[in-house]
């Protein structure tokens, strides 16, 4: 394998397709009248390495690979996929997909160009042509690095897993796009005993990167993230229940802007008038310092993409600009019901799912304060340093995120650790509450996947430090 | 056992004797086919319809003491030899597992042949219009009220069949059929608020379940309760599970229980075993048995003969789901790896009761975010429910967390209710707990 990104001829020949097929199953999908249809091939091959208790136990190797039609009139959409490309298998997914219209054969192209797009994570050496005897180092490397970083480490457990990802796309407009999207992820996990007491953490580092990229310095980073986060929490306790302002460390924070703003700018939940900023378009909703971006352009984050999984050209989107709601997350279905262009946001699982509008990486922009300066005008409040998981409810607007560790606030000083807790809010209110942004904003390097409707598709985020002067802390008070 | 698991069987074996042609000295293999067709309608017409038709294969091997698993939906004869040879090559760089071996063939034996009634061949014949007819009658009565901005319904089901092979003699198939439908529905509050509820119900049989109309009624019932929801001031207070949420809550305790989880330290259970860890009022059976039952089955995913166990009996902790792997590291004797169906001992009394019983305090309808601590069983849920006030339910509660740790709650727990959810393994009844923390203003 060579770095060269995959072409549309590339593909065509590892999918045993050609014009003359593309354009038979795709005149099946347009048989009834749909306006508009596409097919997804995708081939997706993994490998994942396990060590625990100081030995490389497992490994799994997986092949995925078939051919998503989707045929599309007005906001109504038919589905099916094939996972055999022979020709007859393709149309006869294609014509199920072709039921959801109910008219005459709308015309299919016969011929098709290659959409030119952004190059965004070429890697050195594919992922599929690194054996396992290449990765074992890495993660005996890790282990040994995380043991020796303090004695009360008991257990260490290290998980490897890496993606080469193919994906041609081509649409009833002409078009054909081809893309490979490489993915890794390497995560530790630490269980330390103090006298008789067990504490866990863990850290994790994932992108759309080649071996390369996990070099010594981020590993043993990682390994000292995972210890220390795992030690602090001897020592941490629970905050006290109830409002108070929330110190957002920069960094894996835009976890807040992926589930109280990310997910409500969806447009398909706007088309319907289900979320909660479905009528808040060109409206201030936040101070002027508050700029949020969801974009695909950042190189080599999970959330980087090419071409969108719809075979829309991808970019970068404000959703708030100086504190107002500039735009949604457009796919091409609502892209069309509100007459504007796509953003790029509509993405997939597999071939086995359909497109619908979704975050790539979110994060705000920087701001005019210092972190400093946000420390020490809180009173009485918590920083949010790691977290595990969010959710929001995009009508009522109620999101959360769990904070694994953070800090306790007194008198403009942090004190001492806290552990385990749940935040709550409203996504408008918090928004409104942004009371302070800095200039240190960073993207968080570990592996977020973001789930919605029973699809899970691989995210990034960032965040300066923030100040939001008032969000419901889960804790207890005694 | 129909033509197709015979078809399943065929493939697993093939794949079973490809492994061992390349030199592995043990395999599992799982062949699975299945299909599902899911529609969506809103206002009034077929807004999406999806139809799946998938297949695959699984492989474990075993390769002079080391170990991996493989799956792939290529099945395609010669691409196949070709990816179990690579699989069996890579599993020849790894390092020796001491603990890693094929399931013993005894833990096979003695696998019920009971029928579990998992098959609903009506299903098979519901047609199109049948189905469109129940999602139209699901949205008219869940949009039944002015402030409706949006309400979807959706019907959804599934066939799926899978075998499983061995190369120390098992071998075996599992057949089931499940059938969803229900809404979701989100109204107008105020300038900018929509908030949203669903209704959902399943099987895997369609007998059985709530007609469309109730259950599109229960959809509007619900969001129409969420109308006006806001937080409390933070307090100590009782808490009454809802019966569909119940799952939610006990069942972060299930992963604490496994052998992983306390071979690796990560258990806040670990040494447990025969202590009191509930109130006397909780006792959780595991049950593989249960006719029609979400969770039945006749052998686990290691092949292992399914049994009845006790899990907590009046609040003593039993038994742990232990798996042939961690098992040896344990040295303990496997039970599964995996829950089937959980049955709790019913109370006397249903919900209602329950709520007056408990006077005031907070009903928790469902959970909004939040995690578990396996490692030491600190939990901080967020919540929406209810108010509970004079025993009866209140105004709606949102915004609001609650937080403990579960080897407190536990022996807090006051009382189980008698009406376990029908529609999920986990057959929870509404729980009643006393002295709980909630977060709020």
């Amino acid at each position: 394998m060579d770095s060269t990104p995959d072409s549309a001829a590339d593909l065509y020949a590892w999918f045993g397709v050609d014009d003359t097929v593309l354009a038979k199953v795709l005149a099946a999908a347009l048989a009834r009248g749909a306006e508009y249809a596409d097919l997804y091939f995708e081939h997706a091959a993994g490998h994942s390495v396990t060590l625990e208790d100081g030995i490389i136990s497992r490994a799994s190797s997986s092949v995925d690979r078939g051919v998503g039609i989707r045929a599309v009139v007005g906001d109504q959409t038919g589905y099916a996929y094939s996972e055999d490309l022979d020709v007859a298998s393709m149309v006869e997914a294609a014509r199920t997909a072709a039921s959801i219209a109910q008219g005459g054969a709308a015309v299919a192209p016969v011929g098709f160009q290659t959409g030119r797009h952004a190059d965004l994570y070429s890697i050195p050496r594919a992922w599929e042509s690194i054996g396992i005897v290449e990765k074992l180092p890495l993660l005996q490397r890790v282990e040994a690095r995380t043991r020796a970083l303090d004695p009360a480490v008991e257990k260490v457990s290290v998980s490897w897993g890496d993606a080469d990802d193919r994906v041609l796309v081509v649409t009833s407009e002409g078009t054909v796009w081809a893309d490979r999207r490489p993915m890794a992820r390497i995560a530790v996990s630490v269980t330390a005993v103090k006298d008789s007491e067990v504490q866990s953490g863990s850290a994790n580092l994932a992108g759309r990167h080649g071996m390369d990229w996990f070099d010594e310095a981020r590993l043993d980073g990682m390994c000292k993230d995972a210890v220390e986060r795992t030690m602090i929490l001897f020592e941490a306790r629970r905050p006290p229940a109830g409002e108070m302002p929330v110190v957002l460390a920069a960094g894996p924070s835009g976890i807040l802007l992926h589930e109280a703003v990310g997910h409500g700018m969806e447009a398909d939940f706007n088309r319907k008038g289900t979320s909660i900023y479905s009528t808040l378009l060109g409206q201030k909703v936040a101070p002027d310092f508050v700029t949020v971006v969801d974009s695909a352009i950042h190189p080599g984050e999970r959330g980087a993409l090419n071409v969108d999984d719809e075979g829309s050209p991808t970019e970068r989107t404000v959703l708030v600009e100086n504190g107002v709601m500039a735009s949604y997350l457009h796919d091409r279905i609502s892209a069309k019901h509100y007459g504007v262009a796509p953003t790029g946001s509509g993405r997939r699982e597999s071939f086995r799912h359909l497109p619908m509008p979704r975050m790539r990486c979110t994060y705000m922009e920087n701001g005019p304060h210092t972190r400093e300066e946000i420390i020490a005008s809180v009173r009485h409040g918590i920083v949010a340093e790691t977290f595990t998981n969010g959710q929001v409810q995009i009508g009522a607007g109620d999101f959360t995120f769990f904070i694994k560790n953070g800090w306790l606030i007194e008198d403009g000083k942090v004190t001492a650790p806290i552990k385990d807790t749940n935040i709550i809010g409203n996504g408008p209110e918090a928004l409104r509450d942004v009371t302070m942004v800095a200039d240190d904003m960073k993207l968080d390097t570990g592996g977020w996947t973001c789930g919605k409707e029973g699809q899970r598709v691989p995210v990034s985020q960032g965040m300066p430090t923030v100040l939001v002067s008032r969000l419901t802390v889960g804790g207890e008070s005694r | 056992m129909s033509a197709r698991s015979d078809e399943l069987i065929g493939q697993a074996t093939y794949a079973v004797g490809r492994a061992l042609t390349a030199g592995a000295a043990d395999a599992v293999a799982s062949a699975s086919w299945g299909r599902s067709l899911d529609f969506a309608w809103r206002e009034g017409k077929l807004e999406k319809v999806q139809e799946n038709t998938s297949r695959s294969l699984g492989i474990a091997v075993y390769v002079d003491g080391r170990y991996s698993t493989h799956g792939t939906n290529d099945l395609d004869p010669a691409r196949l030899t070709a990816f179990i040879r690579e699989a069996v090559a890579l599993t020849r760089a790894l390092e020796p597992d001491p603990f890693r071996k094929i399931p013993d063939p005894a833990l096979y034996e003695g696998r019920s042949d009971v029928d579990l009634d998992l098959i609903d061949p009506s299903l098979v014949t519901l047609s199109r219009e049948e189905r469109l007819a129940i999602c139209a009658r699901i949205e008219e009565r869940a949009r039944a009220h002015e402030d409706v901005i949006s309400a979807t319904s959706g019907i959804a089901d599934g066939h799926g069949i899978s075998a499983r092979v061995s190369s120390n003699g098992f071998s075996g198939s599992r057949e089931r059929t499940s059938l969803w439908y229900g809404a979701e529905v989100t109204m107008r509050e105020g300038e900018t608020k929509r908030p949203e509820a669903y209704r959902w119900v399943g099987g895997l049989h369609r007998d059985g379940l709530p007609s469309p109309d109730e259950v599109g009624d229960e959809a509007l019932r619900r969001c129409v309760t969420r109308i006006g929801a806001g937080k409390v001031p933070s307090v100590r207070t009782t808490m009454v599970i809802d019966r569909e949420a119940a799952a939610g809550f006990i069942g972060r305790i299930f992963g604490a229980m496994s052998a992983r989880a306390i071979q690796q330290k990560r258990s806040f259970l670990a040494g447990k075993k025969g202590e009191r860890i509930a109130s006397d009022v909780l006792t959780l059976r595991d049950d593989p048995f249960v006719v029609r039952g979400m969770g039945s089955r006749h052998y686990d995913g290691e092949g292992i003969a399914a049994k009845r166990r006790t899990i907590v009996e009046g609040g003593i902790l039993q038994s742990y789901y232990v798996d042939t792997y961690y098992g040896r590291k344990l040295e303990w004797e496997p039970t599964s790896g995996s829950a089937s169906n959980i049955l709790f001992q019913h109370g006397e009394e249903g919900r209602d009761e329950l709520l007056t019983a408990a006077d005031s305090g907070i009903y928790v309808e469902s959970w909004l975010g939040g995690n578990a601590n396996p490692t030491t069983g600190d939990f901080s849920f967020g919540v929406r429910g209810r108010l509970i006030e004079g025993g009866s339910l209140g105004a709606p509660v949102s915004e609001m967390n609650v937080t403990g740790n579960y080897l407190d709650i536990l022996q807090h727990l006051a009382a189980v209710g008698n009406d376990p959810v029908p529609w999920s393994a986990f057959r929870a009844p509404t729980l009643a707990f006393e002295d709980v923390q909630f977060s709020g203003t």
